[in-house]
């Protein structure tokens, strides 16, 4: 018994030394490398005293003197290819409050999370240790129920079936109320369809601005105009109620209860409450009241109101569209939509607007316009704010955050992210999710923080500008564009050359469809008797040493059988003949092939691929059918890619979610699971028989002893690494641990692009304006306002700037001028005031607003100066 | 003192009892074995049934399902691709994406034959596939789900748990010899502290010992990126378990101890342990033979029941602390609605709780001479 004490006491101590050991485990140490102080002698000016010889007078004189002075050290130019950074250690931490205690402390060095807490971002603005980069993204919206005025479910009274009563809400509703008080400075006021940080506001701010000023907050306008509706409604106003039927005039408010929107909800429960309305306050989570708004009959009248919520995930780049999904029964096919009833003129100018049937980029801007003042009266959605976040870091780790995606959805991260001051390291960055589905480059995981790892791995043609959104070439030489003349499509980069013509006619070579059965390619001549023609067509240029340079990670070159294999597999996998059928491929391929006329490979090294399509985009930077071997979900080589057509063939394992149910079998993950286990056998056939699929075809392009190479160096890559995750971009995966929640990615070594390649896109170019000019101008007079553009204090280069607009609102606050100030010099606009419209000014308080649109960010920027007229 | 209330070598003669044949005593025990099986197999079905009915409100959750499918697929719909085709094909195409994602969660099938079909296969343990939820690697076998899940779960709560009802038991007992000393008082005066659940305790570690002393990790199983050599990683699990295994204690040690104690307190007031005190037997033999003894159906009953709790993991305690356990992943499936993984964990725990009812009746029998299995 005494033995038994005593060895459970043993044991006791020894389990308490254990735990205390492992707690006194200290975190590995971290190489810091630092940019150090100087102490260094340097001559300088400095402003002595002295007494000048033979003199009385003391007078001040600069002098030369040394000096032993502290300065940083310049590091030397340091040459680098790829990531800055040696490591980036990934972690999972699904609380931003937590996140940013430990981003504070030094545990975490970046939060890819866009943070719209006002508190928690006032803790990371309060923090000197962290920094962060502003987004935006999401956006909140009332949708009212447009059905009636007599709702068929209830019998009860809609009065938001009359525009006039929808219309009056734009003032009643205190936008700058609830982008400060509810969240708490973490929105900007929005009344339009389009996203204040896009091109389209930045090019129709002029439009923009009035109508914000129109529809400004007014509640006795909004009383006003609301009384006017129910009167001829019927309804009466009886002791500040308003009844109707001899009952008081219920509105529902669906209220959604997970964010700020309960706030609005309640808000605009408020107002129309002491407008007279008797409001039942519905509040619903999103999985709640989705039935009801979304799926609901809206003559049910379950609600009059609905507190929206959206979200844009790239900063935009054509909000033409916006319109006819917003408000017309084009939008979508749910009930609420199709009850959607619109002004024809409004719905016209929709329609032309989504399907860019207009021939010019000012014909467009004038559909826009009028589009714009329609919706705000027919106001079946209306807009409230743009919510804000921000991505948080610790202050000496940097990155190019998206303006619209944060550091989660930029495609930069990767190329950019850094210790300021220092080359390679490693960071530790947490997501709120990690590794959430399986990674496979075809329909696998397409969860935004699963995406961040998958692009840092892979790497598409070209990338997108995080803050314009337009397109940068970044394995292109070039890009040809033909469009058919009369359609609207400009070019803002040089790289892209933008031509039109008559005619586009597709040649009968073209590849136009996919033959599953006999694997081969359709030409455009076996499939059509008639000429094909197109509306664009363009001609991707590859650099002549691509298959050089550009390595998959297991160290195979890319070749041309990477570009066919993405060819097949857009036409493969919804081809009932083929082995890996999907129906789920079925609608892609389908809204694929509506606009697809045909691709050809015109030269095989140097790569040149040109391609015909319907689709155009007004940027000509956009029209880029490339073929890169990027797919929806990733990048994939056609050797790690054909496992997991064996396996899917074979039934073991399939691409898709839709598949594997039918299948009863899992999804294919190429790095973790027992997935990796049956594409690990397929690999050892494929390198037992040598297999090729679509040998018809592809066997065209891959020898067998590039089949033979590429299969021994994924074999070895497994061996060293345990999974088959293969890109050619600056970051390869090194291990991932599901369970733990942690990944680990290693800088490409061989990745061949400079370091420095696109350190330009390090932060966004917002201008700050300053105005300066007369604050008293006579009446009929002429009067000059010189315009300061700056950033960071260096004057903002003339070529950087699209247009710098000028908007003159007279005493009554009506738009009495728009102007375009004319450029100086870099860093200097002049507005100027012609005697002519000081002429049209009464006596009294003016303003004039500035409005600067910038080549290099989507978001404007504003400045205002007030100054009064006289005789 | 009653003699039917003596416990057998209290040195009280054993009250008399009516022998009988062995065949007699197996058709007892087959009868009550059948009986009990029965019961209890009903209990599970009725048990599995309405959390299969709660989870799926009824059916309601169905329409959750084609609402956020519509608005998922809507939104997809505004590709420049999709946008450009008319009206009538664009929704045409909407509705072939809905289609295939109804039929894949098999919201084409009413719900009334959908929930006989999941009760079928839970109760034939085939947990079949979710909805949503994801295993780590990959896998919507509900199976794998849970099973992937499970070591870390029960590395954490079997510790907890087990820490926590040993040390409550045996301080319980040293108290009850101790009854009205300082230290009795204290763990009197401290056991209201239980009040609060573990994952309050959680927040204040983490924030102590990770956010202002540094000296433990916030959360996560190990640290990252988790070492390679099996010591080291058992070193960095310690290391991970201290504050989450710290929170489960503080929660609920004092009221444990507390009911422990007054438990031991009211068998150490019994007569015969008077007797044996008068008797002049040492306090450990007391202890062993007199209190212990006829406290063992109680002790056992709670340790039983506290293991088949460990299946559930602690779903917020999990979630403060990142931890990969079931009671994370429960929380993640009751969000997205996952009724396979819902009913998989239920029916699990129902199984294993009926098990254990069942076998606690025999190990009473055993335990306890006064107690006869289906008498």
């Amino acid at each position: 018994m005494l033995q038994n004490k005593k060895l459970a006491i043993l044991a006791l101590v020894a389990l308490v030394a254990v735990v205390v050991l492992a707690a006194c485990t200290t975190p590995e140490a971290q190489i810091v490398e630092k940019v150090v102080t100087q102490v260094v002698e340097k001559e300088v000016v400095v402003t002595q005293i002295v007494e000048v010889e033979g003199e009385t007078q003391i007078v001040e004189k600069e002098v030369v003197v040394t000096q032993v002075v502290e300065v940083e050290a310049t590091p030397p130019p340091v040459e680098r290819q790829g990531a800055w950074l040696d490591t980036v250690v990934v972690v999972e931490e699904p609380s931003a409050d937590a996140a940013v205690t430990r981003l504070d402390v030094g545990e975490l060095d970046f939060y890819f999370f866009q943070v719209s807490n006002a508190v928690v971002a006032q803790k990371i603005a309060n923090s000197p240790a962290l920094g962060q980069y502003r987004s935006f993204g999401s956006y909140s919206e009332l949708s009212f129920n447009p059905t009636g005025p007599i709702f068929a479910g209830t019998g009860k009274l809609n009065p938001f079936a009359v525009p006039e009563a929808r219309e009056a809400m734009h003032w009643l509703m205190d936008r700058e109320y609830i982008a400060q008080e509810i969240y708490g400075g973490m929105a900007a006021a929005r009344w339009t369809p389009f996203n204040n940080a896009s091109g389209d506001y930045a090019a129709l701010a002029d439009v923009v601005r009035p109508l914000e000023a129109k529809y400004a907050y007014n509640k006795d306008k909004a009383t006003e105009a609301i009384t006017s509706v129910m009167e001829d409604l019927g309804a009466t106003l009886v002791a500040g109620k308003w009844q109707y039927d001899g009952a008081p005039v219920e509105i529902i408010l669906l209220i959604r209860t997970e964010d700020e929107r309960r706030g609005i909800g309640d808000y605009v429960g408020n107002q129309l409450e002491d407008i007279g309305f008797t409001v039942v306050r519905d509040y619903k989570t999103a999985a709640e009241a989705s039935p009801i708004w979304m799926s609901g009959d809206p003559n049910d009248g379950q609600y009059h109101v609905y507190t929206g919520g959206w979200v844009t995930t790239a900063v935009p780049r054509d909000l033409g569209s916006n319109f006819a999904y917003f408000y017309t029964d084009m939008g979508r096919p749910d009930p609420m939509w199709q009850n959607y009833v619109n002004d024809p003129e409004f719905y016209d100018l929709a329609e032309r607007l989504d399907n860019n049937d207009f021939a010019t980029v000012e014909e467009r801007r004038e559909l826009m316009a009028r589009a714009l003042e329609l919706a705000m009266a027919d106001n079946v959605r209306m807009f409230l704010v743009d919510r804000a976040s921000v991505s948080p870091r610790r202050a000496e780790v940097v990155g190019a955050a998206d303006l619209y995606g944060g550091m989660a959805g930029s495609w930069l991260w990767p190329m950019t992210l850094r210790r300021e001051g220092q080359v390679g390291g490693s960071v530790r960055i947490a997501m709120p999710s990690i590794l959430t589905e399986p990674w496979n480059p075809i329909a696998g995981s397409n969860w935004i923080y699963d995406m961040a790892l998958i692009r840092a791995t892979g790497e598409m043609a070209y990338v997108p500008d995080p803050y314009t959104g337009l397109y940068y070439p970044r394995r292109l030489e070039r890009n040809e564009v033909v469009i058919q003349e009369g359609l609207p499509v400009g070019k803002t980069l040089d790289w892209v050359e933008l031509s039109f013509a008559p005619e586009i006619t597709v040649p009968e070579d073209a590849w136009v469809d996919w033959n599953a059965a006999e694997q081969r390619f359709l030409t455009v001549g076996e499939v059509y008797t008639e000429t094909q023609t197109a509306l664009r067509k363009n001609t991707v240029h590859y650099p002549a040493d691509l298959f050089d340079t550009v390595k998959w990670h297991d160290g195979s070159p890319l070749s041309i059988g990477d570009f066919v294999m993405g060819m097949i597999l857009t036409f493969d996998r919804a081809k009932e003949e083929s082995p890996i059928f999907d129906a789920s491929a079925v609608a892609s391929l389908r809204s694929f092939m509506s606009a697809f006329k045909g691709v050809r490979i015109v030269s095989e090294d140097p790569l040149v691929i040109e391609t015909y399509s319907d689709l155009y985009y007004l940027d000509a930077e956009w029209n880029i059918s490339n073929w890169w071997p990027y797919y929806n979900q990733g990048q994939g080589s056609w050797h790690a890619l054909t496992l997991g057509i064996m396996a899917d063939a074979a039934g073991e394992a399939v691409f898709s979610s839709a598949k594997e149910k039918a299948l009863e079998v899992d999804r294919i993950s190429y790095i973790a699971g027992a997935t990796v286990g049956i594409l690990k056998a397929k690999l050892d056939e494929a390198v037992a028989t040598g297999y090729l699929p679509y040998e018809a075809t592809l066997g065209q392009y891959i020898t067998p002893e590039e089949a033979a190479a590429r299969y021994a160096n994924l074999t070895e890559w497994f061996r060293k690494r345990g999974h088959l995750w293969i890109g050619t971009g600056p970051w390869y995966l090194e291990r991932a641990f599901p369970v733990e929640g942690t990944v680990i990615l290693q800088r490409n070594a061989d990745y061949p692009d400079s370091a420095y390649r696109w350190l330009g896109f390090s932060e966004p170019m917002l201008s700050d304006i300053d105005i300066d000019g007369p604050d008293r101008v006579t009446i009929g007079s002429e009067a000059a306002y010189d315009l300061y553009l700056t950033f960071k204090g260096e004057p903002y280069l003339m070529d950087d700037i699209l247009n710098v607009k000028y908007l003159l609102f007279d005493a009554t606050g009506e738009l009495a001028y728009v102007g375009e100030a004319t450029a100086v010099e870099d860093g200097l606009w002049q507005a100027t005031l012609t005697a002519d419209v000081t002429g049209k000014l009464a006596a009294g308080s003016n303003r004039l607003e500035v409005v600067a649109v910038s080549k290099r960010v989507a978001v404007p920027s504003f400045d205002s100066i007030t100054f009064v007229t006289s005789q | 003192m009653s003699q039917a209330a003596a416990p057998i070598g209290a040195g009280v003669a054993p009250q008399q009892v009516k022998k009988r044949g062995a065949p007699d005593t197996l058709v007892r025990v087959t009868k009550y074995t059948i009986t009990r099986t029965v019961s209890l197999f009903v209990t599970v079905v009725i048990g599995v049934y309405l959390t299969i009915l709660i989870a799926n409100m009824g059916g309601h959750v169905d329409n959750i399902r084609r609402s956020q499918i519509r608005e998922a697929i809507g939104a997809a719909s505004m590709t420049p691709e999709i946008r450009r085709m008319p009206v009538e094909e664009r929704n045409a195409w909407i509705a072939a994406l809905i289609q295939v994602e109804e039929e894949r969660l098999g919201l084409d099938q009413p719900f009334i034959i959908r929930s006989f079909r999941f009760l079928g296969n839970a109760l034939t343990l085939n947990l079949g596939r979710s909805e949503y939820v994801i295993s780590d690697t990959g896998s919507r076998f509900v199976r794998n789900i849970v099973l992937e899940r499970l070591p870390a779960t029960l590395v954490l709560m079997a510790t907890s748990n087990l820490l926590l009802f040993f040390v409550s038991v045996f301080f319980a007992l040293y108290l009850s010899r101790n009854y009205g000393s300082v230290l009795d008082k204290m763990i009197i005066a401290l056991s209201p502290t239980s009040a609060a659940p573990a994952w309050f305790y959680g927040l204040f570690l983490i924030l102590i010992f990770a956010g202002l002393l540094g000296v433990l990790p916030f959360g996560g199983m190990v640290k990252a990126p988790p070492p390679d050599d099996k010591l080291s990683y058992a070193l960095s699990l310690l290391r991970h378990m201290i504050l989450p295994v710290s929170a489960w204690i503080m929660s609920g040690i004092f009221s444990s101890i507390y009911g422990w104690r007054t438990f031991f307190l009211i068998f150490s007031s019994e007569d015969y342990v008077e007797m044996a005190k008068a008797k002049g037997l040492s306090s450990r033999e007391i202890e062993r033979r007199y209190i212990l003894r006829p406290t063992l159906p109680n002790i056992i009953t709670s340790f039983m029941l506290m293991m088949i709790r460990l299946w559930a993991g602690a779903i917020i305690l999990e979630t403060v602390f990142n931890w990969p356990g079931l009671g994370k992943l429960f929380y993640q499936a009751i969000g997205q609605y996952d009724t396979p993984v819902i009913v998989g964990n239920a029916v699990i725990y129902a199984y294993l709780l009926a098990i254990t009812v069942f076998l606690l009746d025999f190990l009473y029998a055993l335990v306890d001479p006064r107690v006869k299995v289906g008498s």
